[in-house]
């Protein structure tokens, strides 16, 4: 009888086009969409070349200096910074009106920037102008200084020497600051790991499907299943299990699309992917159980409650807003604490950005017993039920 | 009338799904709220970072802080969340100054600073603030022996700053609110315009209900009609509350001519949005399918259009095959409208030319409808 259940239900799940649409197709779809509006997002949040001006306006010898500082960061060197268009006040007005350049830098004894409107280009500009006259005031103060300190001197050599000094010094401040980025801060890929747990839950649909076709006091088929001779926990057990199958089969093509097609990294540990993936699709699948087991309502509303909690899952795990779930952590951790899908997400996160195993085997420990509460309350739900007539 | 009526009796039965999306909306509007001040003059980007210092009580180090204090967002963390932070870009920075890191400095030797950043721009200006800081800070150390002349002198030189002109009259904070407000709305006005609409046509198209409004005394041409308006009239109903919720949320920019474009321009798009929902009403036969067909194309077009990921982050080959979809010549004129810096004819001109193509997509939705219809009408 389990086996015939079971067989049955598998066949009756996989004819349902609206949950393989729902459960297979959907985030095929969404990932697709994931990858086409993200694939570019975190390449263009780098720092890149942009268009200036640079105004010259009585050509003395401090406009020389500033400008040939202005040379250095052009985007012929090595260290470029702007697209340098060097124009007269008019013309540089006229392009930063239509929007060709981000400002435009007036040289002179006391230099000024023009921009536009207010961003982080603009502010980039202002920045670097102000370095480039911090050096000019830094030089100053040490000919002054070495002035009292040596009496008069050649302006000729000492400004050669201090240029000297002032250029040894500059190429150490770059060693100065050790860099300890992490490589791995590809902050996207959250989306694709709450597609995951998204799809971990949209597989309750599948166990409620079953459940509601199984029990007699819900649906037509119910009642004529539930008058055969077989044990009731069988039956519902052989449902549940087809459905978890078909979940499975779901997410493995979503995993295969995803990593070979969309490129996303899941790490490179195997058995601790498959693991989380089993325990996820088993927190949908019991979530998706007891909503079936304890809502004696039509399919319809139960679907509505199943979509409603698992979107608010993933709303909070960040599929809508990647730092969603980080807010949440920092302000109201407990709330994650109970949401399978941030648990799910956290699994993805904790084992691609963490050396340390502990952060992910808390996850697991949580879905576990998310999981166990789910089963255990609709065990209780289901023994509760009884009937002598419907 | 009792077209109208059942109209809004259906209507009524979905009234949960009109709140959801207008929720929604009011959500990430919310969530999106500039921390900008709003205002005609130069405001500095400020770059959010952490700083870790182990010489609490060195002068050199507390005046490293307090430079970056008044040029950042220098962010009070608890350590165990640290590197979450960074991941999630609440910090673009974290600065680790070490032990005796202003003796090392005075003694003239070149401590390390320790540093992790996102990459991003913000980093990349949090980066610059510190080198200018350093050098300022090893260039003046060999000069000065007395070190409170010599933290005097180097602040001067930081405190030097260039003189900016903003030639722009636009209050950009304001307006970038109203961008993404009304670019979001794309989502909103399809997702719950479209599938209501749809839900509702394909009720009224239901075999059984079809025979007995064919065979009733009612003129096919007065049913249409009242079908048709008691659609529009709930579609500018939807727009008439998404417009209102502008007004609340955003304020200040829709009070002015942008507030009238961004309006106008929601409203073009809500029509030609009623002609796509016909459309689709038309053509999906199966009431079950409707809810994933609408998803797909709200959540396609948002996604690939850019009301979702701003457009300058997209790629340029989905841009460019976001061409044949309406969300691209409604968002692209938002773009445009956000970017007026007046109103003159030459400038609006552009505007206008995007809300031709809107018409466009419309008056096509429209004979696409009428040309399925009469297909359906023919076979029966």
């Amino acid at each position: 009888m389990f086996f015939h259940n079971f067989v049955y239900n598998f066949k009756i799940l996989f004819r349902s086009k609206a949950l393989i649409f729902w459960t297979f197709a959907f985030p095929l779809i969404l990932g697709t969409l994931f990858f086409l509006a993200f694939k570019d997002i975190e390449t263009k949040e780098k720092l890149d070349i942009f268009s200036i001006g640079i105004v010259e306006q009585e050509n003395t010898e401090f406009e020389r200096i500033l400008k040939q500082a202005f040379v250095s960061l052009d985007d012929t060197s090595s260290e470029a910074l702007f697209h340098i268009i060097y124009c007269d006040e008019d013309k540089a007005k006229n392009l930063l009106e239509n929007n060709e350049i981000t400002g435009y830098v007036l040289l002179s004894q006391d230099p000024k920037v023009v921009i536009g409107n207010n961003g982080i280009d603009e502010t980039i500009l202002k920045t670097v102008t102000e370095t480039i006259v911090e050096q000019t005031a830094i030089f100053q103060t040490i000919f002054n200084e070495k002035g009292k300190e040596e009496g008069p001197l050649n302006p000729a050599i000492v400004m050669q020497n201090i240029e000297q000094e002032i250029q040894n010094k500059l190429n150490q401040i770059e060693e100065m600051i050790d860099d300890k980025s992490p490589q791995k801060l590809s902050y996207t890929m959250i989306e694709f790991y709450t597609l995951i747990a998204m799809t971990c839950l949209y597989g309750g649909m599948l166990a409620m499907t079953s459940v509601h076709k199984t029990l007699a006091n819900q649906s037509c088929t119910g009642k004529r299943v539930m008058v055969t001779k077989a044990k009731k926990g069988i039956l519902v057990f052989s449902s549940v299990l087809a459905s978890f199958v078909v979940q499975l089969i779901g997410l493995s093509l979503l995993f295969l699309y995803t990593i070979f097609i969309l490129k996303v990294d899941y790490g490179n540990e195997l058995l601790f992917i498959i693991l989380l993936s089993f325990m996820g699709s088993l927190a949908g699948l019991s979530l998706g159980s007891l909503v079936g087991i304890l809502f004696k309502k039509n399919e319809n509303t139960k679907v509505g409650v199943l979509l409603s909690i698992t979107m608010l899952g993933c709303f909070l795990s960040g599929m809508m807003g990647i730092t969603m779930k980080y807010m949440i952590d920092k302000n109201i951790p407990f709330l994650n604490l109970i949401n399978p899908a941030a648990m799910i997400t956290d699994g993805f996160y904790s084992l691609v950005f963490y050396e340390s195993k502990s952060r992910f085997y808390f996850n697991i420990l949580c879905l576990f017993l998310f999981s166990s509460l789910m089963i255990f309350l609709s065990i209780y739900g289901l023994k509760e039920d009884k009937y002598d007539s419907i | 009338m009792i077209v109208f009526k059942t109209f809004l009796k259906i209507l009524n039965q979905c009234k949960g799904i009109v709140l959801l999306y207008t929720g929604i909306l009011i959500a990430f509007s919310i969530f999106n709220m500039s921390n900008q001040d709003s205002g005609m003059n130069f405001q500095a980007e400020k770059p959010d970072v952490f700083i870790q210092s182990e010489d609490e009580t060195g002068e050199i180090a507390k005046n490293l802080v307090n430079y970056f204090q008044k040029h950042t967002n220098v962010k009070d963390l608890s350590l165990d969340l640290l590197q979450d932070a960074l991941f999630y870009r609440d910090v673009n920075m974290i600065i680790k100054i070490p032990e005796n890191y202003s003796q090392d400095v005075l003694n003239g030797k070149y401590p390390k600073i320790e540093i992790q950043s996102t990459g991003d721009y913000q980093a990349s200006l949090a980066n610059m603030l510190l080198e200018k800081y350093l050098q300022v800070q090893f260039l003046y150390q060999p000069i000065f022996s007395d070190t409170t002349e010599y933290m005097q002198k180097m602040n001067d030189t930081l405190d030097n700053e260039v003189q900016i002109e903003l030639l722009s009259t636009r209050d950009v904070a304001s307006l970038t609110q109203a961008k993404s407000y009304f670019n979001f709305a794309n989502y909103a006005i399809l997702a719950g315009l479209v599938y209501i609409v749809c839900l509702i046509l394909s009720i009224f198209r239901n075999e059984p209900i079809r025979k007995r409004t064919i065979i009733s005394s009612m003129n096919y041409k007065t049913y249409n009609r009242s079908l048709f308006w008691a659609n529009s009239l709930f579609a500018i109903f939807l727009w008439g509350i998404y417009v209102l919720v502008g007004f609340i949320i955003v304020g200040k920019a829709m009070f002015s001519g942008y507030g009238l474009f961004f309006s106008f321009n929601s409203l073009l798009f809500t029509i030609c949005s009623l002609a796509l929902a016909f459309f689709l009403g038309n053509l999906i036969s199966n009431k079950d399918a409707i809810s994933g067909i609408v998803n797909v194309i709200a959540l396609g077009s948002s996604f690939l259009c850019g009301a979702f990921v701003p457009v300058e982050f997209l790629p340029k080959s989905v841009l460019g095959i976001a061409h044949i979809l309406p969300s691209y010549w409604y968002i692209n004129t938002n773009e445009q409208i956000y970017l007026l810096e007046n109103f003159h004819w030459n400038s609006i001109l552009p505007v206008f030319l995007n809300f031709g193509v809107l018409i466009l997509f419309t008056i096509i939705f429209t004979f696409l409808t009428n040309w399925i219809s009469k297909r359906k009408l023919s076979i029966d």
